[in-house]
């Protein structure tokens, strides 16, 4: 009986294929973008997955405490001292465009247990030429060739070497290349220098002598850098996932209105409830596979769109390498297909509650909508208020917490102000629309015209209601990175003060220092230089805290075409007082230093030096975008003389006369460079621009669709009630309105609602872009940003909205002139 | 008051060519009743879409008080039909999002005409008093249907189209409408044509004529 | 360097060497026990023609495939309880003379893995190391010098005074920390002649003709301390090395061998092997050397040697045999030898079982010495 009821049930939807369209439509947007994202991120996953499977792949470290270079000589004396190291080499190979790590390893002596055994051949072909290189499949893409050719091959990189022969290994890392040490050596050039030895986990208790050695347990994994990014993007997706499902909920609403006699009839006809009931659950069931597999079909081709500028982000915002192929484990398919279906019988729930009671005789029914209708409304109300309640709380929670935390309590914050808000909206305009209704009272069209609104209001509020969440989470994300983008551009410019940059090894840099110093051309050298050190403890207002932890050292030099445009956030005492203690006492941390360690000026922090312990106050926090780290900044001589660092770059200034073309030359003459080592600053700020609209290129683009599925819940529902529109305006007609008035009526209606919720939407956006700059970021990044508010953008963004509406207003308009009303009348629909 | 002249209307069908209205000549005077009757399909509901000026004709011309409506532009039709005419349909058509009292004076608010005295007395004779503030969909059918009359009247139209107004009703609330509404057309003065296939509610008017094969046959002999 | 891109590299070589991956099928052709029996046509091929030569012959081959420094020692501490351990130097090139890389700092031709084992009573402990070379670098993480003699991995290092004349020798091996540092510093000293098995020191493996160099020095007296569970005690006894050289040891089909080195109280010294296939008719080859207390004569030679496995226990989750009987009949000699504990498994990358053996007279069961077993292919 429950096909035949089925049956019953689905020949609806051959009359009305528009309802089928709307559903499915709902189901498919919700799915697409929500599976694209979690694609995108079960990709990441298995990238970062990878790179820590199969072993605790974690490894202490040893680096020289003299800051020289480690070489084969410190590698044969520790293992001849019989200390468990290992050799490593780390490079970059460029080919075209890409950038990949080249690995170099000796796997004789990796801390693993090792075995030399019955695969002698194996072992033989790694370590002997021609070699292998050892590459995750998906890495064959960036080197040209198709997986069919790739095994064997042996590729040209950009310094005209080739590649030993390409072996592949699907659990190694994306953009990862791995080879024996000796074969590594000959391709980056590297002779005796190693990049690093690394030993088992605790297989020293303490570093040898001239040695430094860093835990694996204080080198945070890209998982943990990226969370609060996959974070954004999750919430992201959940919003489109609750936006489409507001479609299937009004389509599902609609459907089941005009089948109420049908339902009626087959109840009278001797059907139980409770089989019309699962026939209903049968039919959800049914719409959702067929709207989940359309979803997640698309989902996958979104997600091969999205996911080279995800992997661009995490790659330039956190040095971690994501596969630029999707990778789909099985809990993608069933998580995909389990939300989804989830979503659909939640946002079906009502329609099967009403299925299981209805009544058989309609009794009363159609007299008690508009009372029971003012009962929604009130509980909306109610709502409303006890989420706005949560959302306070969460927010005076916020307040308390120290900056830098709580991710997930801000996006509750954002949600519960997005789901106050949206369950206010429709008690609130139904109050203006009262309000307007007396105000109108003599005027007969317009009091009709808010009178008619006010009754579509049922329908049309969901609508409303995603449409408002939509709009504010667009004012909000753009404003941000709106806001984002000319904090970064302004920082971009101080920070980059030379107007000339030589980028090469520490080795090269150093004896060019006097060489460059020595040029009549070259007014001034600015070297930075690169470290790390030990941080033994903080002492802030609240205490000292002791610990042992690995920081990055940056040095600059305090000239004053530096420190006169260098951007800082917070001094003790003023910007010249900062830059004149900056000194072998004094040192400046980064913005994420000071949130994570929660330090401000004045603050001291405990280094290891090679002279022990020493205290440093701190002078200043500067603005670091784009950066994971934190980091200390200080003199790039006391860096080198002090810490051991390297020189990283040159920042040159230069006669307005030079001929940097011959700067270029002669550099590349006199040192072991390319020309390319020498950089202007334009090129470095076009470059960094580049990778900030690549990072934020995923996060317009689902913020747009987002707003994209919002108009079509809106479109979708005017569409569902486009024939009951024409009835009403057709009865007016008749009533002796003229047709052009007629037409323009929803246009006006439709655009005054919109209008509305687009102003209750703009407070809620600035507080949602509150949200994000000040906490969400600070979490996530490690940088709080000033608010920036764009009217014009805001001002665009109504008007967009405005125009959709307009446009699906305009629907039943133009039926209704192309079509004779008195066709209307006279049809079914009367 | 109205005239039809040789009036002919033809619909395109998927079955082809349907001639419905084939020569029609019709005049109504003021204070005029007149019952348009014939079977089901035989264009009653089209004649009197054309002589609302809601359809226009192939052929012919029809004119109220005068004014051809095929002369006139389609916002004078509506403004035509708003201040002079009066129609009343079998699904009543008011409007739902209106309560009684709005329903009532839409149209003589729409036409500028709205007379409080006159939408008061109608209230009245309309047995709706105290019910102003109800939806339509809180009155009965009968109550209803006099809303609508209502509302056609209180403009004080000069012509009342009416079809199968008590179509939708039982026996009893049909004789009722029907004697509410032939009073109120007695007292405001206004022309009225029905459309209906009842010979129990035809009777009561002036007039009767029958619409067979396209042409209007009088059946009194 | 990131955490990260470290990991990588540790997977690709964990990939490489623990699992094979999909490199080497499983039902490749037989190649003798660890790729002992791969044919090394590149590789200089074992003879009996040419007479050996010291010292250079201490020092290492590279044309050839493998090698090794091979010491057993049975001894005992002050409280009179026998104490064996090993001590090995495996060289193996990986590729022929011809075919070597350019001597670039981490090129490299000849892979290097030691083994450490200390046995008592049931305990049994056991180190391994590996390192990579290139033949024309004279110094490395792993090598052999032959004057003055020394052998190196890392900090284990067996070694002669400059004038010593491979006569005199100190071993030093230790592995792990604190409480799990075990390993020994010896003192050996030989108490008679090297002993060359074969014409030449050529010793042939099958009936085919495949073999290897090997001589042994099998007098050496030797006094140290042992260190285990963090705790020395001295030690003395009886010690045995080994040198061999090949480029093919086995022939394909031989999956392993049974090899025995013994010390007899009179102070007659005992080497016998058998091999596992590469006899005549597809049987056991197998080998057996007698030498006098002054290691002047050479008491039995090939083929009058038997050897039968008598009772087998599980080690390991193999069969082992840990009791054997070796017949001599021309010198009238029927030996029961049996491992003092069937525990004396290394799990090594190439796992075999190394242990020390005492020595009865079949009909008596009266012991009359102790020895070495090395077991493979099992």
């Amino acid at each position: 009986m429950i096909w035949r009821v089925l049956a019953t049930l689905l020949a609806h939807y051959r009359r009305h294929p528009g309802q089928l369209a709307m559903l499915l439509l709902g189901l498919w947007v919700a799915s697409a973008l929500w599976s694209s994202v979690q694609a995108v991120n079960a990709t990441a996953k298995d990238s970062y997955a990878r790179a820590n499977a199969l072993f605790s792949a974690e490894v202490d470290q040893l680096t020289r405490r003299d800051g020289q270079s480690l070489t084969r000589d410190d590698y044969l004396t520790l293992r001849r001292a019989g200390l468990p190291v290992s050799p490593m080499l780390e490079g970059t190979l460029e080919i075209g465009e890409e950038r990949l790590t080249l690995i170099g390893i000796d796997p004789l002596t990796l801390p693993n247990d090792n075995a030399l055994g019955g695969n002698g051949d194996a072992l033989t072909a790694f370590l002997t030429p021609p070699w292998q290189t050892q590459l995750a499949p998906e890495t064959i893409d960036v080197l040209g060739l198709s997986r069919r050719q790739a095994p064997g091959a042996t590729p040209t990189v950009d310094n005209n070497q080739r590649l030993p022969p390409l072996t592949l290994r699907p659990e190694l890392p994306p953009n990862t290349l791995v080879m024996d040490i000796a074969a590594a050596a000959a391709l980056l050039d590297s002779d005796n220098t190693l990049s690093q030895l690394v030993t088992a986990p605790g297989a020293l208790t303490q570093p040898p002598d001239g040695y430094r050695l860093s835990r694996a347990a204080t080198l945070a994994s890209p998982e943990q850098l990226t969370d609060s990014f996959h974070l954004n993007l999750t919430a992201l997706a959940l919003l489109s996932l609750v936006v489409g499902l507001f479609i299937v909920q009004a389509a599902l609403g609609l459907a089941m209105e005009q089948r109420l006699t049908t339902l009626r009839t087959l109840r009278a006809l001797g059907v139980p409830a409770f089989t019309l009931t699962m026939a209903i659950l049968l039919e959800l069931l049914v719409f959702g596979l067929v709207g989940s597999a359309l979803g997640l079909a698309s989902g996958i081709w979104l997600a091969g769109q999205l996911l080279p500028d995800v992997a661009t982000t995490l790659s330039s915002l956190y040095q971690a390498d994501v596969q630029r192929s999707l990778v789909l484990p099985w809990h993608y398919w069933v998580g995909s297909l389990v939300i989804t279906l989830g979503g659909l019988l939640l946002a079906g729930s009502g329609v099967l509650w009403r299925a299981a009671r209805l009544e058989i005789l309609a009794l009363g029914q159609s007299q008690a909508w508009r009372l029971g209708y003012q009962r929604q409304l009130k509980r909306m109300t109610q709502g409303g208020a006890v989420v706005a309640v949560i959302a306070v709380g969460l927010a005076l929670w916020l307040s308390r917490l120290p900056s830098g935390q709580g991710v997930l309590v801000s996006f509750g914050f954002v949600a519960a102000l997005l789901l106050g808000s949206a369950l206010c909206l429709p008690p609130l305009i139904n109050g203006v629309l009262r309000l307007l209704q007396r105000l109108l009272h003599r005027r007969p069209l317009a009091h009709w015209a808010v009178a008619d609104i006010q009754l579509q209001l049922p329908r049309l509020s969901l609508a409303m209601m995603a449409l408002l969440i939509a709009l504010a989470t667009n004012l909000g994300v753009s404003s941000m990175v709106g806001g984002f983008r000319l904090t970064f551009l302004d920082w971009l410019d101080q920070r980059l003060a030379a107007p000339l940059y030589i980028n090469a090894s520490p080795s090269t840099l150093t004896p060019m220092l006097d060489w460059l110093d020595a040029q009549p051309d070259v007014d001034e050298t600015l070297p930075t230089a690169r470290g790390s050190v030990d941080l033994l403890a903080e002492k802030n207002a609240r205490g000292k805290e002791t610990t042992r932890e690995r920081i990055a050292l940056f040095g600059i030099t305090p000239a004053p075409t530096i420190t006169n445009r260098w951007p800082l956030l917070d001094t003790q005492t003023g910007r010249s007082a900062a830059w004149s203690a900056l000194s072998a006492r004094s040192v400046f941390i980064n913005e994420q230093m000071a949130v994570a360690k929660q330090l401000a000026p004045g603050d001291v922090v405990t280094l290891e030096t090679p002279q022990g312990a020493m205290p440093f106050e701190i002078a200043a926090v500067y603005p670091d975008y784009g950066n994971p780290r934190q980091q200390i900044l200080m003199p790039t001589d006391v860096l080198v003389q002090r810490f051991g660092g390297d020189i990283a770059s040159i920042g040159l200034v230069v006669n307005e006369s030079a001929d940097r073309q011959a700067l270029r030359q002669a550099l590349a003459d006199n040192f072991d460079v390319s020309p390319d080592a020498l950089v202007d600053q334009q090129e470095i700020k076009r470059l960094a621009t580049q990778i900030f609209e690549r990072t934020f290129t995923i996060t317009r683009a689902l913020n747009g669709l987002t707003l994209g599925v919002a108009a079509l819940a809106l479109f979708a529902t005017l569409l569902a009630q486009a024939r009951e529109r024409q009835r009403q305006l057709a009865s007016l007609w008749a009533l002796g309105v003229p047709r052009k008035t007629l037409t323009q009526l929803p246009l006006y209606q439709l655009g005054g609602l919109v209008l509305l919720t687009g102003v209750m939407a703009i407070p809620l956006g600035i507080a949602i872009t509150w949200t994000l700059v000040a906490i969400i970021n600070v979490a996530a990044f490690g940088w709080r940003l000033p608010l920036y508010l764009f009217p014009w953008d805001i001002f665009i963004t109504l008007l967009t909205a405005l125009g959709v509406a307009l446009a699906a207003a305009a629907l039943p308009s133009i039926q209704l002139w192309r079509s004779s009303p008195q066709a209307m009348l006279n049809k079914g629909v009367v | 008051m109205l005239v039809l002249h040789q009036v002919h209307k033809t619909f395109s069908t998927p079955q082809g060519e349907l001639p419905v209205l084939n020569g029609i000549d019709l005049t109504l005077d003021q204070g005029e009743s007149l019952a348009l009757m014939g079977e089901s399909g035989s264009g009653k509901s089209t004649l009197l879409h054309l002589a609302a000026g809601l359809d226009v004709p192939d052929q012919g011309h029809i004119s109220i008080e005068g004014q051809r409506l095929s002369s006139l532009e389609e916002p004078a039709r509506a403004r035509l039909r708003r201040q002079h005419l009066g129609l009343v349909f079998q699904q009543f058509h008011l409007v739902p999002s209106l309560n009684v009292i709005d329903n009532l004076r839409l149209q003589a608010r729409l036409a500028q005409r709205e007379d409080a005295e006159w939408t008061a007395h109608l209230l009245a004779r309309l047995g709706l008093a105290g019910r102003e503030e109800y939806f339509p969909e809180q009155l009965s059918g009968g109550q209803q249907q006099r809303l609508a009359i209502g509302r056609a009247l209180a403009v004080r139209p000069s012509l009342l189209l009416a079809d199968e107004p008590t179509g939708n009703l039982d026996e009893q609330s049909a004789d009722t409408v029907l004697a509410l509404l032939l009073e109120l057309v007695a007292e405001t003065r206004c022309a009225l044509l029905m459309v209906t296939h009842s010979a129990r509610v035809a009777a009561p008017l002036n007039r009767l004529v029958r619409l067979h094969l396209g042409r209007l046959e009088d059946p009194r002999p | 360097m990131s955490y990260y891109r470290l990991s990588a590299a540790l997977i690709a070589i964990s990939c490489l060497i623990l699992t094979g991956c999909q490199e080497t099928s499983p039902e490749a052709e037989p190649q003798g026990f660890a790729g002992l029996g791969e044919n090394a046509a590149a590789f200089a091929e074992a003879n009996a023609y040419t007479p050996l030569s010291f010292p250079q012959d201490h020092g290492p081959h590279p044309d050839y495939r493998i090698e090794w420094w091979y010491l057993t020692a049975n001894l005992e501490d002050a409280q009179g309880e026998p104490l064996g351990l090993q001590w090995t130097l495996f060289r193996q090139a990986l590729t022929p003379p011809d075919e070597r890389p350019d001597p670039t700092p981490w090129a490299t031709d000849q892979v290097w893995m030691a083994h450490l084992g200390i046995s008592q009573g049931e305990t049994h402990v056991a180190a391994e190391r590996f390192a990579r070379s290139h033949s024309q670098k004279a110094s490395g993480q792993a090598g052999v010098k032959a004057v003055p003699f020394q052998a190196w991995i890392d900090d284990w290092i067996l070694e002669s005074p400059p004038d010593a004349n491979f006569e005199d020798f100190t071993l030093s091996a230790y592995s792990g920390e604190g409480a799990d540092r075990f390993g020994y510093e010896l003192t050996l000293s030989a108490q008679g002649p090297l002993i060359w098995h074969g014409k030449n020191g050529f010793n042939a493996k099958t009936v085919d003709g495949q073999g290897s160099r090997y001589y042994s020095q099998p007098y050496l007296q030797i006094t140290g301390r042992v260190t285990r569970n963090g705790e020395a005690r001295e030690v003395s006894g009886k010690g045995w090395l080994d040198r061999e050289w090949s480029s093919q040891l086995l022939a394909p089909e031989q999956t392993g061998w049974d090899w025995f080195s013994l010390h007899l109280t009179d102070g007659r010294k005992l080497m016998a092997y058998r091999l596992r296939g590469g006899g005549e008719e597809g049987g056991d080859y197998v080998f057996g050397h007698l030498l006098s207390a002054d290691g002047q004569t050479e008491l039995i030679g090939p083929d009058s040697v038997t050897l039968t496995p008598l009772e087998t226990q599980v080690v390991a989750g193999r069969d082992i045999p840990t009791r054997w009987s070796l017949t001599l009949p021309d010198a009238d000699m029927q030996l029961v030898v049996e491992a003092r504990h069937p525990n004396r498994w290394m799990p090594t990358s190439v796992p075999y079982w190394e242990g020390d053996v005492v020595v009865r007279q079949a009909e008596t069961q009266e012991s009359i010495g102790v020895g070495y077993l090395e077991m493979t292919g099992y």
